[in-house]
């Protein structure tokens, strides 16, 4: 796909400076960087980023977000530009979707149902076919979004299982665990999940939606952008379980690729070049999508999704969230 | 939401092209972002519509305005529409607003090498209101106009967003 402007990465520690129109990446053991800002869509900053007013004023009249990731990989938070898409309208019109039970409680429930579907296509088919038809009864059921979170615990607490039986000693999870992650494999699930967060974010600022309006997620939610929180649910497993299931199988993942203390875990250096090498990557691995007749990128599909959401709420159109489906 | 005042260059257009996609626009889905070609994120000139333009000639690519007071207008398509002379049509009005006596609209097509010209008349002067009326009334409908059949929709940079299942 031609385009001029692509995300950056910044995997080690830098210093962002301004020269006229163009960012300069100063880093240390290694030759300066000059971007034309033009050539930025945004930038994901896994590593220290040293950043000034001159740089932030320029990216914001750029509308260039960077959203940065922590120490641990979780997602720490992002530099937005303060314009954004956002309509008065259409905010309106999420908003009365968002306070009408019914209609949002659609939306959670299968927001939930797709994100199972998606682990359960990217785990084990076999394997997870009970609990995701135990899951999708307790949906049925659910009357509260916090019932729904429940269902989505039990069934993912399962799902977990089944990845641990897959992976080497090493990187096995027993059970979810973050801020810190406890070891290996949870600081690859929590780096991973941190990117998808930031590029979600990204898509949904891209559309007129408020980012801070959800229907799975309490709105306003630990200051996060929850109805980012929502979409991320679906995409998730496509990135997060599935990578780290791949590159086990594939030997890619090694035990130095992590620093390790008694009872918290996080990506080296080295492997966060690693996975971010891959993350991106994978964003840009295509498909053939079917009712656009073209093949889009991974990365569009968030974007797409988003879109599906703002016409569900200014039309009405029925929002199927997103299922893997090839 | 907008108001005669706000209509700029970019309505008028969308008006001819397809109701829904002014629709759509004035609700905040932008065409730079939803085109194929543009890709996530990417960085977008200041283009869009903003309610504090005054004059929305900003947007409009007015090319030149000759000694005559004609407004030339290059275009990038290579065949005339009813879009393109709405749109001429449009900045004479305009600029008769701020004063300045514009006598029509010359539309040059580069690409096949042709030349129209559209003296801004009085019929011309009703039709550029009767077309901002159109807008507003389009703009403020509740709900949204249909799609264009799918084949009328091919080229079309909200395609995306239409089409998307
Ligand atoms: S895709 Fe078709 S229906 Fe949608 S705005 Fe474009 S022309 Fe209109």
């Amino acid at each position: 796909m031609p385009t001029a402007a692509r995300t950056y990465w910044l995997t080690s520690p830098c210093r962002i400076r301004r020269k006229d129109q163009s960012l300069i990446i100063e880093r240390e053991n290694a030759d300066n960087v000059h971007i034309p800002i033009t050539d930025v869509r945004d930038i994901v900053a896994c590593a220290e980023v040293d950043i000034n007013t001159s740089v932030v004023s320029l990216l914001n009249r750029h509308r260039i977000n960077v959203h940065l990731l922590s120490y641990y990989g979780d997602y720490a938070g992002s530099l937005l530009t303060s314009e954004t898409s956002t309509s008065g309208e259409t905010v309106l019109a999420q908003a009365r979707t968002a306070e009408d039970p019914k209609a949002s409680m659609e939306i959670a429930r299968s927001i939930v149902d797709s994100c199972a579907f998606n682990v359960r296509r990217v785990v084990d088919r076999k394997l997870l076919a009970r609990p995701y038809k135990v899951l999708q009864e307790s949906i049925g059921g659910a009357r509260s979004p916090e019932q729904l979170m429940g269902a989505e615990g039990t069934f993912r607490r399962s799902a977990w299982e089944v990845v641990d039986t897959k992976l080497p000693d090493w990187l096995q999870l027993g059970g979810r665990s973050r801020r810190p992650p406890k070891n290996a494999g949870n600081a690859f699930i929590s780096y991973v999940n941190g990117i998808t967060y930031a590029r979600l974010l990204t898509a949904v600022r891209l559309t007129p939606l408020h980012s801070g309006i959800a229907f799975l997620h309490s709105s306003m939610e630990r200051q996060r952008h929850s109805l980012v929180l929502d979409l991320s649910e679906m995409f998730k497993p496509l990135f997060a379980e599935r990578l780290m299931l791949r590159m086990a199988g594939r030997n890619q993942l090694k035990e130095h690729h992590f620093d390790r203390e008694s009872n918290q875990a996080m990506l080296a250096e080295a492997g966060r070049k690693l996975v971010v090498q891959t993350v991106r990557d994978e964003f840009a691995v295509t498909v053939a999508h079917r009712s656009l007749g073209r093949s889009v990128a991974y990365d569009e599909l968030l974007y797409l999704d988003a879109l599906a959401l703002t016409r569900h709420c200014l039309e009405g159109a029925p929002y199927k969230p997103f299922r893997i489906w090839w | 939401m907008i108001d005669a005042e706000d209509v700029g260059g970019v309505h008028i257009k969308y008006l001819y092209h397809c109701r829904r996609q002014l629709w759509l626009y004035v609700r905040g889905i932008r065409p730079e972002h939803l085109s194929a070609t543009v890709q996530l994120g990417e960085a977008v000139h200041d283009a869009s519509y903003t309610r504090n333009t005054p004059v929305d000639l900003e947007a409009a690519r007015l090319d030149f305005i000759d000694g005559a007071h004609w407004v030339h207008e290059i275009k990038s398509s290579s065949r005339p529409s009813p879009a393109d002379q709405a749109q001429g049509r449009h900045y004479c009005h305009r600029l008769r607003r701020v004063g300045i006596e514009a006598q029509g609209a010359v539309l040059h097509y580069p690409k096949t090498r042709r030349t129209q010209r559209f003296p801004y008349t009085p019929q011309a002067e009703a039709q550029a209101e009767a077309d901002i009326a159109e807008v507003l009334a389009v703009a403020t409908s509740p709900a949204s106009p249909d799609r264009l059949a799918r084949s009328a929709c091919r080229g079309c940079s909200f395609t995306d967003y239409c089409w998307t299942e």
